[in-house]
């Protein structure tokens, strides 16, 4: 048989109703999403720094981890280990209900934005009607929680870190979400489900051509600014701020911000990955009956990841070649040129629409 | 025009970009040749004139090269060289100035190397070791010529 | 009462209770979040209704723009992390007749006139229909609105930029 997700989750489905009442079967459906939720953040927890500390370390010519376990693959188990029993520690003039309350808030809205992504084939948590507009609303609460936690840790470093951090979330908003419509405009929906299924006959990047491709890469330059990666990672300039909005933070509570910091990655990839590269869809060329059978017999969830690891090898490799953006240089960039460039791709994207230019 | 100012400030800037990532991109496929030096597996390769420390050179005869003039002992800007000297009985009978100890403190020396070059006769060099931690201070004054050892013939 | 009537009491509370929380700290950040909460009870609420465009703008506006504004405006202001003074009597006062006063005429209105509808019919609200509804020119469309809207706002975002802008002479 061939592997899918959803044919799991159907199983999983029937016998729950089969053995319990309707009421509990949902309950335990959803103890089982948010369970799946959290293990799916702690792998991605895990893999992600992996990753991040191999790519860097291939880029600069160096080995990375390499002690702990095979090709030092477990290093990340150890940090998470060391991170687990270190003393989490609340500094004495701290506002100490918000600060505790901060990277929860910042790990809830990570953890929200996932509903609508769908991982596979009928794979999805909500596929609700608005999806693309429901992930920008709710990653805009993330900010939220950057900016308590730069607040009550009443530290200046902190506080400059978080509303560096916060001018330039909201700034970014602007233009990841104009890019966004784009594809918006070309298929005529927000749910994710359908912008997926209206790329079964080619992804986006391909069939909407110039407009798609000027906003799949405005759409990259901006998502990376709004999870405050290098070189937009001016919240956290070790050199000059220390480390922004989490210089208090320790243990498990500046693990948390770690996390949600990967987990943003992985989500915005995500999005990226089902916007402009066609989500769970998999490659079909044209007339090539062969080729296009065998695509299709790679599971979907394998050509989900696949799009979205690709998307975080890019975003990753900007942050190992790019040297770190000053303010000025940051806000000149949004608003003088992401910002008009992406409006003027939003009237060529509806123009080229209205004409039927695309494929 | 402004326009196409604009238009080439974005393309120009796009591609300056691209040229940072086919230089790192290229990096990330080629990783055979690794720089990093795992040092206690393997010995690091030092630069020629790296400075680790001052040695004094010895033939196979355990001979060396330093009359005792304590040029390098005053060339040293933070004393770090003290030579301690005896007088040889030559064959003919006469006195001849020679070093009984080259004391080097390893622990004041700055590796500026004006003791090498204030040498005459070339007897001391800086030699590539960095492995200098010790339990204990003391071990880190040395006497530089090795014992028995005596100065080469001929040189004076 | 089932589930459904559970979820709107939980949400009414959670919005009420971060309402009065916001009101009566006297930290003004803390005011600032607690209000932050009372919004986003607001958009459960918009999600409990099944209008789902109307909730991600909710959390759009309100809380992606009005708290951080609000927030970045306590940031910018000084000695924000002391307690507010306590407020006078007077104040308190009126301020209570002013609930007073607001929660019986909202009693009244609803005592009176009843929900109209009887919350069962399903209304179209998907993106599209919204859509059209906001560009439709004729009867109960929103073009008019829109565009004045629209116009309100450039007005209003060409009039920070001139009050930011640097005039040449200053500079010179």
């Amino acid at each position: 048989m061939e592997f899918s997700l959803s044919a799991i989750a159907n199983q999983v489905d029937t016998w729950l109703h089969a053995n319990c009442a309707s009421w509990l079967a949902l309950t335990i459906e959803f103890v089982i999403v948010g369970l799946l939720c959290i293990a799916l953040f702690a792998v991605l927890g895990l893999v992600l720094i992996m990753m991040e500390r191999k790519v860097s370390a291939y880029m600069q010519l160096r080995l990375g981890p390499n002690r702990v376990g095979p090709k030092g693959m477990f290093q990340t188990l150890a940090d998470t280990l060391k991170l687990l029993v270190k003393e989490g520690l609340t500094p004495n003039g701290a506002d100490k209900f918000l600060f505790n309350l901060a990277p929860f808030i910042v790990m809830i809205a990570a953890m929200l934005v996932l509903a609508p992504i769908g991982f596979a084939k009928d794979f999805v948590i909500w596929d609700i009607n608005i999806g693309v507009l429901y992930i920008s609303a709710i990653s805009s609460i993330g900010v939220i929680g950057i900016l308590m936690a730069g607040w009550a840790s009443n530290n200046k470093y902190s506080l400059l870190g978080a509303m560096r951090s916060g001018a330039q979330i909201v700034s970014y908003e602007l233009s990841a979400g104009l890019s966004i419509l784009t594809i918006v405009i070309f298929t005529q929906d927000m749910s994710m489900g359908q912008i997926v299924a209206s790329q079964a006959d080619g992804w986006w990047i391909w069939k909407g051509h110039i407009p798609v491709i000027i906003s799949f890469i405005i759409f990259l330059i901006a998502v990376t600014a709004e999870t405050n990666r290098a070189p937009f990672d001016l919240a956290e300039a070790e050199s000059e701020l220390t480390a922004g909005f989490h210089t208090e933070y320790s243990g498990m509570k500046f693990a948390l911000f770690f996390l949600a910091e990967y987990v943003n990655i992985f989500i915005v990839c995500a999005v990226g990955a089902t916007l402009f590269l066609g989500g769970w869809m998999p490659l079909h060329i044209g007339n090539w009956a062969d080729f296009n059978r065998i695509m299709d017999y790679i599971p979907s969830s394998v050509w989900f990841f696949g799009k979205t690891f690709f998307l975080i090898f890019v975003i990753m490799w900007f942050r190992w070649t790019f040297p770190r953006l000053r303010i000025d240089q940051l806000l000149n960039l949004e608003w003088k040129y992401l910002l008009p460039i992406s409006m003027f791709n939003l009237l060529l994207a509806t123009f080229i629409a209205i004409q039927g230019w695309y494929l | 025009m402004f326009i196409t100012k604009y238009l080439s400030e974005v393309f120009g800037g796009l591609r300056s970009l691209l040229t940072g990532m086919r230089r790192t991109g290229y990096y990330f496929t080629h990783h055979k040749n690794i720089i990093t030096q795992q040092y206690p597996n393997e010995k690091p390769v030092l630069a020629e004139r790296f400075r680790g420390e001052v040695v004094m050179l010895h033939d196979d005869n355990n001979e060396h090269a330093c009359t005792g003039c304590t040029a390098c002992e005053l060339a040293c800007p933070n004393a770090t060289i003290k030579i301690v000297t005896k007088f040889d009985l030559t064959p003919e009978g006469k006195k001849k100035k020679a070093i009984d100890k080259f004391v080097y403190h390893l622990e004041l020396c700055t590796m500026c190397n004006l003791c090498v070059e204030a040498c005459p006769t070339g007897a001391i060099t800086m030699a590539p070791n960095f492995e200098h931690s010790v339990l204990n201070r003391n071990e880190l004054t040395k006497v530089l010529n090795k014992p028995g050892s005596k100065i080469r013939e001929g040189v004076e | 009462m089932n589930a459904n009537d559970i979820i709107f009491y939980l949400l009414g509370a959670f919005i009420l209770v971060n309402g009065i929380l916001a009101m009566t700290n006297r930290k003004i950040f803390r005011a600032a979040i607690f209000l932050l909460f009372s919004l986003i009870g607001v958009a459960g609420l918009y999600f409990w209704m099944h209008v789902e465009f109307v909730a991600a703008v909710q959390i759009i506006v309100y809380v992606g723009g009005i708290v951080v504004l609000i927030i970045f405006s306590i940031f910018l202001t000084q000695q924000t992390g002391q307690d507010m003074p306590k407020p006078n009597k007077m104040r308190m006062l009126f301020s209570a007749l002013a609930v007073l006063f607001g929660a019986g005429f909202t009693y009244m209105l609803i005592r009176n006139h009843g929900f109209i509808g009887d919350g069962n019919n399903q209304f179209d609200v998907s993106p599209q229909r919204i859509g059209e509804q906001m560009l439709d020119t004729e009867q109960s469309g929103y073009a008019l609105p829109f565009e004045v809207i629209s116009i309100l706002l450039l007005a209003a975002m060409i009039g920070s930029i001139v009050i930011a802008l640097k005039s040449k002479a200053q500079e010179a």
